[in-house]
């Protein structure tokens, strides 16, 4: 296994991709977290009705224990970063036709798909890292009296880590079957962008909220949008806790998912013509 | 003895096209093994069938006399149809790679190899910078790595300029001399007739022959001969006894017997006696680009 890991960084280390990407999604998850700091702020600093109300309705979304669902809540939103980076990973193999090298040089074929899913993990737990030092970070930043329940809310890491896991998995699929990164990416990021997002937001409303079960929104439902959004009414926060109660439900769904497309890849592998 | 490689009725298809058609042969140890044919004769689906790179339809292979797997693999240096390295990646970060997966060589090998291919001033520079002919160096220099006992060579010498071609013709003759197992595909004739000592031919995923070179160029004997009358002598040979057929080929004469009875000193002396003075006898092998016509012209 470690011998694995090992070769994947031989390959990795020196990939300018990698480090590119590594670098913007360093920047873009504080970065993104960081507007929507500003936004807070803006709404609740001053001494007039509306920002006292807008205090009292949102709370500090930014500071612990609320961080940890915030910050990972709004880092969701940026998948798409490390989806290109996996798409470009598996396709390149391809490309260069090292995938039949490997082989050639003595791997078996379920050794190659379990490195690839290796980089997926090692990936996904990278994101999840700078997520955790952004949402710590907001944390101590945002108000320091609430440091101490720091420990609050810690589930979100899990289930972030779950999330991008889950979701990257789905990218190396698309990638894994089509080969070419271009229509890997286009098909990726227009179903991603668009046609679940219709899909979801249709079935919400006229076919009982079938929609959480598409592949994406599956395991989005694992970090639902945050309780501020949710002190607004009686209404939606009944929603919200029914999401929250939901979790459970979707980290079995998404487990299933996931495990179902490593499946695929390693029974497609075991097979086909390199 | 055990053979390298052993085929058994290999058959491969790729939708209505049949690339491979029950090809079965051995290849002995210590041989270098040449597998010829035109394009699309399926040398290289073959090649890839041993490889793990393709599954066969029917049929199997053996390597060492066990079904191959992965660390059969690791034993055997490989080069097939296209150099595939990282691009991003210099020549000893790509060989890292390949000692890390296949186990052969050593950082020290990393460097005899690059030096026996002629890389060793390039190689920190990224793969994609390389010429089409650094890059089959390279990929020659991987399968080198670690000395391996046999070797896969699917046309070595392409992209090559002429001086690299003698290079690695005179690099598979150093491995054959050392007892190495050599398997390569190629379409030069004239490259697998100096180097190698086995061959198959191959035409339309059909093995037409395999076999020693000796054997499969020579099923009959040729006679040249020669004199100031090339003509006449033609016209005297006629009557020559045992031939199977004659031919005058510019101011040569070809006689041809079955295999092993070209009586050479009668042939001198019934000249002789005939009045005619020979300027040249002498028994021809077939040339393997006759042969190889001979075979695959429909």
């Amino acid at each position: 296994m470690f011998a694995l890991i090992k070769i994947e960084w031989l390959k990795i280390k020196k990939y300018p991709a990698f480090w590119w990407m590594l670098g913007i999604v360093a920047l873009t998850y504080p970065g993104i977290n960081s507007m929507a700091y500003v936004g807070y702020l803006k709404a609740t600093t001053g001494k007039s009705l509306s920002n006292n109300l807008a205090k009292m309705f949102l709370g500090n979304p930014f500071a612990f224990p609320d961080a940890w669902h915030s910050v990972a809540y709004f880092s969701s939103f940026f998948i798409l970063l490390p989806s290109i980076l996996v798409i470009m990973m598996v396709t390149n193999e391809y490309t260069f036709r090292t995938h039949r090298q490997n082989i050639i040089d003595g791997w078996s074929r379920s050794q190659y798909i379990t490195s690839k899913l290796f980089d997926v993990l090692i990936i996904a737990v990278i994101v999840t890292l700078v997520y955790v030092l952004a949402a710590a970070g907001f944390g101590v930043y945002a108000d320091s009296t609430s440091v101490n329940r720091w420990t609050e809310g810690l589930q979100f890491i899990p289930l972030f880590l779950l999330q991008t896991f889950a979701q990257l998995s789905i990218a190396f699929l698309l990638g894994y079957l089509i080969k070419k990164a271009f229509i890997a990416l286009g098909i990726f990021l227009f179903y991603y962008l668009i046609i679940e997002n219709i899909a979801v937001t249709y079935a919400r409303f006229k076919m009982n909220d079938i929609g959480r079960f598409l592949p994406f929104e599956m395991s989005d439902r694992l970090i639902p949008a945050p309780p501020f959004f949710s002190r607004m009414g009686k209404d939606a926060k009944e929603a919200y806790t029914r999401l929250i109660d939901l979790i459970p439900e979707h980290v079995a769904y998404t487990i299933v998912l996931t495990i179902l497309i490593w499946i695929i890849c390693y029974a497609i592998h075991k097979r086909r013509d390199l | 003895m055990q053979p390298v490689l052993t085929l058994n009725g290999i058959s491969k298809s790729y939708g209505k096209i049949q690339a491979l058609k029950n090809v079965a042969f051995e290849v002995p140890e210590a041989a270098v093994f040449g597998i010829l044919g035109p394009n699309g004769s399926g040398k290289t689906t073959m090649l890839s069938i041993i490889l793990d790179i393709l599954k066969a339809d029917a049929g199997s292979f053996a390597w060492f006399g066990k079904p191959g797997t992965p660390e059969t693999r690791k034993q055997i240096g490989s080069l097939l149809e296209t150099p595939n390295f990282y691009h991003y990646l210099s020549a000893v970060d790509n060989l890292n790679i390949t000692h890390a997966i296949s186990g052969r060589g050593s950082a020290a090998d990393i460097d005899h190899v690059l030096e026996i291919v002629k890389l060793s001033e390039r190689k920190r520079s990224r793969f994609s910078a390389y010429s089409l002919g650094m890059k089959q160096r390279l990929a020659i220099a991987a399968a080198l790595l670690g000395d391996p006992q046999v070797l896969v060579f699917d046309e070595p010498t392409n992209g090559l300029d002429p001086v690299g071609i003698a290079e690695i013709r005179e690099l598979i003759r150093e491995l054959a001399r050392r007892g190495k197992t050599i398997i390569m595909a190629s379409h030069l004739l004239d490259e697998v007739e100096k180097v190698c000592t086995h061959v198959a031919i191959l035409k339309k995923g059909t093995l037409l022959t395999a076999g020693p070179v000796d054997e499969v160029l020579t099923n009959e004997d040729i006679v040249e001969l020669s004199c100031s009358n090339p003509i006449h002598l033609h016209d005297l040979l006629i009557g020559f006894p045992g031939h199977t057929h004659i031919k005058l080929e510019g101011n040569k004469v070809q006689l041809f017997f079955p295999i092993g009875t070209a009586p050479m000193e009668g042939i001198n002396r019934y000249c002789f006696e005939k009045g005619i003075t020979l300027n040249l006898l002498f028994a021809k092998k077939k040339s393997l680009e006759t042969k190889f016509f001979e075979l695959t012209n429909d």
